[in-house]
């Protein structure tokens, strides 16, 4: 809906209900008038054939009785204002003997006997019958002009053309105030829209509500109810995240002041001053985790479907990359971090955030195994498939702490390790992003926890 | 004074563990909800310091639960929920401070040292028996006016006595107030100290109550 060029709705019903109103009345106009001409026509080309058969027999008798008429020609005064209208003519063995006074000497039509349209000396229009008596010797016509009948039709058009020039405006008026009528249960809904604070997502309840608003309503209502739901869940993501926040500061914090009133000892000073450094690292790393979350959540907003990920990147390639950046971490705890990643295995995705979902999973699995345990990380290209795959011999996971895993800052209990739970939310997030799946389950190689996430490559480079 | 921490975040827990010993508080740490409902159910404790966000149980749960049963411990909970809902929900089911993270430390010992100076009846922080004069934040002892050199367990074992003045506590009572768990504690630690403590204040201070135990006379003017 443009705002600069938005069409009133009523404005466009009324065109639409008072533009087919014309056009019905119009429609009905042109059959009156065609109708009209077609009786008009029989009405009158009856009475042209009967006022000449009048006047053939007429002829006929006086043909009789007066034998020794004088050439002269009858002619039949007008009597009547139509009577210019009218003329006839009549002939006898050639001769012109009647006719009327508003027509010429000669015959009005080429044709002998029917009906014909002429154009006369005086320039008007003339329906004419033609006629003869039964020897061929008496010649009749019969004329009427064209214009009368118009005449006639024009009246009867107007008749029907007049109201409607009237009645328009009328029904412009009754139906504007119909329609206005008719929509105020929309006008309605947009008030209470226009009067509703931003904040409030409760669904909007009519109770004149048309059945052709209630979709649009339910509609509406559900976009609040997701409007609502992302609302809610942003809430508790900020409420989780200080929370998150809160501890690792309380603890440098409170480390801080025990390193303060260690006063002579030494030994508890040292130990303080290295468990705050530790607890700003840890802060660091939760907010560097909230960030990337942050961001693959506005990501996620974009539709990403794998196939618009058109960069393609060698799984096996980034896993190398990340696994020899962890290494350390994991010599550290005397871990063994085992890589097999030899084949090429091309798939369509972003560098950096695959990037981001290995690190977390190998990460995971040299945070949560214990010191000396085994670390096995695989990347194999089969069945159309990208394959990453993360086992430790670690404790490994319950089924309901599997279930729970990747739900913000879940972590499992006892563990005695300092995490916040993003990290999986991060892998589940850039898992879902990329299009790939993500399966958690007890690695059988190894007893402890095998995470394995597979993505589709239709085409394998 | 011995307090119970309840907190499953290891480093804030070892800070605050660390932190209210340099107080001079006795420390005992649990790292979850049972564990914290468990030992708070002894009520050998003089206040307890308690995260809500606690794993197998929370600790709203924990508090609910001691105060069915009618444990009075003071417990302060700490923790990073801070709306006015949570505040008002946790002082509705029975907390007795409701304090924030971050914290102070000296701040968290006073409060902790409010709590228990309450939950005995007294209205101010120093303590007074007769002439002996005790600060509990400062950890001095006075008598006639004189200040007089205590150990931390001596300084304890007094703190203990008088914050029950009138009342006998037996030596099971006072170890389990002095000691945090892990000490081995010789069986005649507690008369060690009395006489100790009887030595260098006077020696009608602390009174034995044969058979059951020891105590402060109350103050005649009051506390």
């Amino acid at each position: 809906m443009t705002v600069a060029r938005a069409k009133s709705l009523q404005t466009r019903l009324l065109v639409w209900v008072l533009g087919l109103v014309t056009l019905v009345w119009l429609g009905a106009a042109v059959l009156t008038w065609f109708d009209a001409r077609h009786e008009l026509d029989e009405l009158l080309d009856g009475h042209l054939a009967q006022a000449a058969a009048l006047l053939v027999v007429q002829q006929s008798r006086a043909d009789g009785d007066d034998d020794d008429d004088d050439d002269g020609v009858a002619d039949a005064p007008s009597l009547h204002k139509y009577a210019p209208k009218v003329a006839f003519q009549v002939f006898h063995e050639g001769l012109l003997t009647m006719r009327s006074s508003n027509v010429q000497l000669t015959p009005m039509s080429d044709t002998a006997a029917g009906f014909s349209t002429v154009s006369l000396s005086d320039g008007a229009s003339w329906r004419v019958f033609a006629t003869h008596g039964a020897e061929h010797d008496v010649q009749v016509y019969v004329g009427e002009q064209i214009a009368s009948r118009s005449a006639i039709l024009w009246a009867v058009l107007r008749s029907v053309l007049l109201p409607l020039a009237f009645a328009l405006p009328i029904l412009a008026l009754v139906l504007w105030w119909a329609v206005r009528q008719g929509l105020a249960p929309l006008r309605h809904l947009s008030q209470v829209l226009v009067q509703r604070q931003p904040q409030a997502l409760e669904p909007v309840v009519l109770t004149d509500m048309s059945s052709e608003m209630e979709p649009m309503v339910q509609a509406l209502n559900g976009l609040f109810l997701r409007i609502e739901h992302m609302v809610v869940s942003e809430r508790r993501f900020t409420a989780d995240a200080a929370h998150e926040l809160r501890t690792p500061i309380a603890a440098i914090r409170a480390q801080a002041q025990v390193a303060q009133g260690a006063g002579a000892d030494t030994a508890q000073r040292d130990r303080a001053l290295q468990a705050t450094l530790a607890g700003c690292d840890r802060a660091a790393r939760l907010v560097d985790q909230l960030l990337t979350l942050a961001r693959l959540e506005a990501t996620s907003a974009e539709p990403t479907s794998p196939a618009t990920l058109s960069p393609r990147v060698d799984l096996s390639l980034v896993t190398r990359r990340v696994a020899a950046d962890l290494a350390p971490a994991a010599l550290s705890r005397h871990q063994t971090l085992e890589l097999e990643a030899d084949v090429r295995c091309s798939m369509a995705g972003d560098d950096l955030l695959l990037g981001v979902l290995v690190r977390n999973l190998i990460d995971n699995a040299i945070r949560y195994s214990p010191d000396g345990a085994r670390i096995r990380v695989m990347v194999l290209a089969q069945d159309g498939q990208a394959i990453l795959r993360v086992e430790d011999s670690g404790p490994g996971m319950t089924a309901p702490e599997m279930a729970r895993l990747g739900e913000r800052f879940y972590r499992v209990l006892g563990s005695g390790q300092q995490g916040s739970g993003l990290g999986w939310s991060i892998v589940r997030r850039i898992g879902a992003v990329s299009g790939g799946h993500l399966a958690v389950s007890r690695s059988a190689l190894l007893g402890g926890l095998a995470v394995q996430v597979c993505w589709p490559t239709p085409s394998v480079g | 004074m011995r307090i119970l921490l309840a907190e499953d975040d290891p480093m804030l827990g070892d800070g605050l563990r660390a932190g209210l010993r340099q107080l001079g508080f006795q420390v005992d740490w649990v790292r979850d909800g049972v564990a914290a409902e468990r030992e708070l159910m002894s009520g050998e404790f003089a206040a307890a310091v308690l995260d809500l966000g606690l794993p197998l149980k929370d600790g709203l749960d924990v508090l609910q639960a001691l105060r069915t049963r009618k444990i009075t411990t003071p417990v302060l909970v700490l923790t990073a929920r801070d709306a006015v809902p949570d505040r008002i929900h946790g002082l509705n089911l029975g907390a007795d401070d409701y304090v924030v993270k971050p914290v102070d430390l000296h701040e968290l010992g006073a409060r902790l040292r409010a709590l228990v100076r309450r939950a005995n009846g007294q209205s101010q922080d120093v303590l007074r028996c007769g002439e002996v004069v005790l600060d509990p934040a400062a950890r001095l002892v006075r008598f006639h006016g004189e200040w007089v050199a205590v150990s931390t367990r001596e300084f304890d074992l007094l703190h203990a006595l008088m914050l029950n003045a009138g009342r006998v506590l037996s030596r099971e009572q006072l170890e389990q107030q002095l000691y945090s768990w892990g000490y081995e504690v010789d069986s005649n630690a507690i008369e060690v100290h009395i006489h100790h403590l009887r030595r260098k204040l006077n020696a009608d201070v602390i009174q034995t109550v044969r058979g059951i135990g020891y105590t402060i006379a109350r103050s005649q003017d009051g506390a």
